[in-house]
């Protein structure tokens, strides 16, 4: 009897689909809160949201996140206020994907989105720099730097909610 | 001391009088008492009212004076009906307080509420955040939510440049006025103000040029908010991210302990580099103040000039070498050396210059010499300088402070600082110099005497001090010499310095900072001695808090002279003819014309960090590294020994001095060269008697400070960092030996004779030497050359304010901007050294020729 109910298990398993799938022709759709490599997002009228305050780095529990800011001019303008990401980088061998980083921005500038397909032949390309985190420009905005009029961006953090 | 009962939260603690009742609490009773307005180096204002504490008196019986108990034997305490502000409050003997009931905590909640009504929170991207006293307070008192709608908020300036070294956030300011009464109070250059009243109140800079002091850095220290922030290090870095190395600023005589913040740097190739340069606290040396010069003067440690290879000269021409082809070079012809002239740059350190000394003993005929050669007279400091606990903060009400032939704010800010300070306690201030300067608005007595007569106004106080029967009949009994000093000086040349002497002779103490403008080298040698004599005859020697300061133009002029070091020596290597010479870490070929009899030398050393005119001339050029590449230690005008620690990685192949010079030696024939700064300074101990107990380790000793600043609550006085690199240790004078005898010797003014105009070359704290200039945001304080005359000399040559003229001096033509002085005396010409890029007189000098010219003055840059 235990040899046929044995079978039985292989026979049932064998008529139905798999659970398995063709990687790499075919990849996963994965679940909406899935952390998966950082995007650097923009404003809607393409100004970066990063204003290179280091907080991710400093939440960051592997140490993976390297900020150095600078400062904005009105001709020359990265983000709203005073200070953008000059350099922006995270090591994708040190991060964990805890998604702290996220937890810490005060504009939700960085955000794990869902791309995990990540790979390197060489430990300095996981070094991804802030060209190949940051989204690309929305439609209707312009790439960063803009020149801009003078008074119109003097505030980092968006106004905040007014309290209940 | 002494010392009062107070009660803090039903503790008792015994404390001394007359402190102000929140440092006590910190210092004593480990209690932070919040604040944001006072600071404990200003007098208190009272404004934020964060300091709100419950405040009592011990009941006391009025017949008898006992303190009245309670049932338990507990003293009974009187309590004040309202909350009282404690910063203003000096503790007196039954002052009790209470700072933990609920009273007192909602009390501080509510002025943190009130004081965030128009903070605009945003601290990510201020570069305070991290080491911010309001955010501090807001973690712990502050409401989780606002009440406010964010429209309510008052919406100002947020880039505003107070100069071009400070920005100012209006939004972010929290009016404590720290920063209008740092500059005001303390300082006295009163360049900043209040504008507009209530919630538009703003900081506005008063001056012209906009906020005008040589102390601006130090508001954003003390600024408790991010609203003042400096233009060097503006979003540099986060506060968390920097590591702090204890060093000292390598420019001036004072020894200002400095902290170098560092971090890695991209732009650096990932290397890492100084992002900024905070105080350190030493209340005996800088307490926690540092002038502009060291704080953005730092950028010459990470210039893409540096020097990264030896260079030997090869047909002419400079080329890269290794270090065994320069040594190679260098000892094959030291072996062969007549004679070599050895010449210490201004911030060679003790270790440095021990081993130059050793590699120079090789040579049989050879001089030790110290650069710049403007002051002299080390040995005479060793015997009557200030005495070991010297402090300038102990002077007191009636002690004196003479300040002589020196423009003290120029060459050394922090001590022009300090002196002005200690008047405003009450310290009389005598002001000899033949112009006046900043500090006389200070001086209770501006004793004027004309240029090069330094000698005679000091002879004439003592004269005076003498007429005054004010003489020390004390020590006289261990002074040699007194009365052939004494016969010296009946007639003098000065007669008005009665009061002066008076004040002097009835001073408990007495400093004396000795400068050298307007005097030759000799001369400034007798005004040392002179000063020597002045502070023998009246027994201001061989205590604390008396003694002589001489006012040297470089971080480490005093330990050049403890070694052996001199500048008469450099005279003399200027004069003769020699086979080597060795120019240590400075340019003299660049700075002073006498430098130029080196290009006769048959064969030129240098250790430089820079392409300068003296390595232009040089057979072999060496890479040094900068105070921040390494360790060592400095010996301050107050012979105060202390140490810099190594803060960044090391620049191309450069090398420390003493190391350099220690292999030379040792392929001379010398020993090996030491591992470490430390072993060298082990050998010194053992060598050098005055420096037995400079010891690296009671170097970095850290005896705990009051009052306490800086540490892990950092809202107390601002982000002043906390010293942990130990506060060094002054070297012990002869005099105080009571053993010793002293000798005084009649001095003469030795005041030369000229005709016409004389040249006066003078200090300014701004200049273009070889370190200063690389630091492009200092530019535009640093003047064009020019030279400032009396009107009326100015009317006789038929030039005005503004012109351009051409001078000669001893053969050199310079062409110089003119400026007008009406205080300035008849015939002087002051010429400011180090402002263009050609080498100046170094002593006073007839002036040959003036005449106008018409096309502007090339600035050099770079």
């Amino acid at each position: 009897m235990g040899i046929i109910n044995g079978l039985l298990t292989t026979i049932k398993y064998a008529l139905q689909s798999p659970v398995t799938i063709q990687y790499p022709e075919e990849e996963r759709v994965v679940r909406e809160r899935y952390k998966g490599k950082h995007v650097l997002r923009r404003y809607d009228n393409g100004l970066e949201r990063c204003i290179g305050c280091s907080l991710c780095a400093a939440a960051c529990p592997a140490d993976a996140i390297w900020v150095e800011a600078a400062e904005n001019t009105d001709d020359e303008r990265y983000s709203p206020g005073e200070r953008y990401a000059k350099t922006y980088e995270i090591n994708m061998l040190r991060c964990i994907f805890c998604g702290y980083c996220e937890d810490a921005c005060p504009t939700e500038a960085i955000v794990l989105e869902h791309e995990y397909q990540l790979s390197f032949t060489d430990r300095r390309d996981a070094i991804y720099t802030k060209d190949m985190l940051i989204v690309p420009v929305p439609e209707g905005g312009l790439p960063t730097p803009q020149k801009v009029e003078p008074g119109t961006f003097d505030r980092a953090i968006p106004d905040m909610e007014d309290p209940k | 001391m002494s010392e009062v009962t107070i009660y803090i939260d039903g503790q008792e603690y015994r404390v001394p009088a007359n402190t102000n009742l929140v440092d006590v609490a910190k210092f004593y009773a480990d209690n932070d008492i919040p604040v944001f307005c006072y600071h404990p180096k200003m007098a208190p204002v009272g404004m934020c009212r964060m300091c709100l504490v419950k405040m009592g008196s011990v009941e006391k019986n009025r017949e008898t004076g006992e303190v009245v108990t309670d049932e338990n034997g507990n003293p009974k305490i009187r309590w004040f009906p309202k909350l009282q502000t404690a910063c203003t409050q000096t503790v007196y003997d039954g002052l009790a307080i209470i700072t933990n009931s609920e009273e007192v905590q909602v009390a501080r909640d509510d002025i943190i509420e009130f004081i965030l009504t128009s903070h605009p929170l945003d601290c990510p991207i201020c570069d305070k955040g991290g080491e911010c006293p309001l955010q501090n307070l807001t973690m712990r008192h502050g409401p989780g939510q606002s009440v406010f709608y964010y429209e309510d908020k008052m919406h100002l300036d947020k880039h505003v440049p107070l100069g071009e070294l400070i920005y100012l956030d209006r939004e972010r300011c929290i009016q404590c006025a720290r920063c209008t009464r740092f500059c005001d109070e303390l300082v006295g250059d009163d360049v900043l103000a209040f504008h507009e009243r209530g919630r538009r109140l703003q900081i506005v800079t008063i001056s012209d040029p906009p906020f005008d002091t040589k102390f601006s850095g130090n508001t954003t220290d003390i600024c408790p908010v991010g609203a003042l922030t400096t233009a060097d290090f503006r979003f540099g870095a986060r506060p968390w991210e920097l590591k702090e190395v204890p060093s000292l600023d390598p420019y001036g005589p004072e020894g200002a302990n400095i902290s170098l913040s560092t971090r890695l740097d991209r732009d650096a190739g990932g290397r890492i580099v100084i992002k900024r340069v905070m105080p350190r606290q030493n209340e005996y040396v800088n307490e926690i103040w540092i002038s502009d010069k060291t704080r953005f003067g730092h950028h010459h440690t990470r210039s893409d000039e540096r020097l990264t290879k030896p260079l030997i000269r090869q047909n002419g021409q400079l080329a890269e070498a290794s270090w065994e082809e320069a040594y190679q070079v260098i000892t094959d012809r030291l072996r062969a050396a007549k004679s070599l002239g050895v010449i210490a740059g201004p911030n060679q350190s003790n270790e440095d210059l021990w081993e130059l000394k050793q590699l120079a003993s090789h040579v049989e005929n050879h001089h030790l010499g110290v650069f710049p050669a403007t002051m002299s007279g080390g040995d005479i400091v060793n015997t009557v300088g200030v005495g070991v606990g010297t402090n300038f903060l102990d002077l007191k009400k009636g002690d004196v402070i003479v300040v002589v032939a020196s423009d003290l704010e120029e060459e050394a800010p922090i001590w022009y600082l300090r002196t002005k300070v200690a008047r405003d306690r009450g310290v009389k201030l005598v002001l000899l110099n033949a112009r006046p300067t900043k500090l006389s608005k200070y001086a209770k007595y501006n004793l004027t005497y004309a240029y090069g007569d330094a000698v005679s106004a000091i002879n004439s106080l003592i004269s005076a001090v003498i007429g005054a029967g004010k003489i020390n009949d004390e020590i006289l009994s261990r002074v040699d010499g007194y009365d052939e000093l004494a016969k010296s000086v009946k007639k003098p040349a000065y007669t008005n310095f009665t009061e002066a002497a008076e004040a002097i002779g009835d001073a408990q103490n007495m400093i004396v900072l000795a400068g050298s403008e307007g005097l030759t080298l000799a001369q400034q040698r007798e005004l040392m001695q002179a000063c020597a004599n002045l502070l023998i005859v009246t027994g201001h020697v061989g205590r604390p808090n008396n003694g002589l300061i001489p006012v040297w133009h470089g971080a480490n002029i005093q330990g050049a002279y403890d070694l052996g070091f001199t500048a008469e020596a450099t005279e003399a290597i200027y004069q003769e003819s020699l086979d080597v010479v060795l120019v240590a870490g400075c340019n003299p070929v660049g700075e002073v014309v006498e430098a130029e009899a080196l290009q006769n030398a048959n064969f030129v050393v240098v250790t430089s960090l820079f392409e300068t005119e003296t390595t232009a001339i040089a057979d072999v050029v060496l890479p040094r590294q900068s105070f921040a590449e390494r360790d060592g230690t400095f010996t301050s005008g107050e012979r105060r020994v202390q140490r810099f620690y190594t803060a960044q990685g090391v620049i191309g192949e450069s090398l420390p001095d003493w190391r350099i010079f220690a292999e030379i030696h040792y392929r001379l024939g010398g020993p090996k060269p030491k591992l470490s700064a430390g072993a060298v300074m082990a050998e010194i101990n053992k060598a050098v008697p005055s420096y037995a107990e400079m010891r690296y380790k009671k170097l970095a000793e850290m005896p705990r400070q009051f009052p306490d600043v800086g540490g892990e609550d950092l809202y107390y006085g601002g982000t002043a960092y906390q010293n942990r690199g130990g506060i060094g240790q002054q070297t012990p004078t002869v005099a105080e030996d009571p053993e010793a005898r002293l000798s005084v010797r009649p001095v003469e003014a030795m005041t030369p004779k000229f005709d016409g105009l004389v040249v006066i070359p003078t200090t300014l704290l701004y200049d273009r030497g070889v370190l200063f200039r690389r630091s492009t945001l200092m530019h535009q304080r640093i003047p064009a050359p020019h030279i400032v005359i009396n009107p009326e000399d100015a009317e006789a040559q038929g030039i005005t304010d503004g012109d351009t003229v051409a001078i000669v001096v001893e053969g050199h033509r310079y062409e110089v901007q003119v400026k007008i002085d009406k205080t300035l005396p008849r015939g002087a010409v002051l010429m400011p050294r180090r402002l263009s890029n050609r080498p100046d007189p170094s002593v006073p000098t007839v002036l040959e020729s003036i005449e106008k010219i018409v096309q502007p003055v090339p600035v050099t840059e770079g």
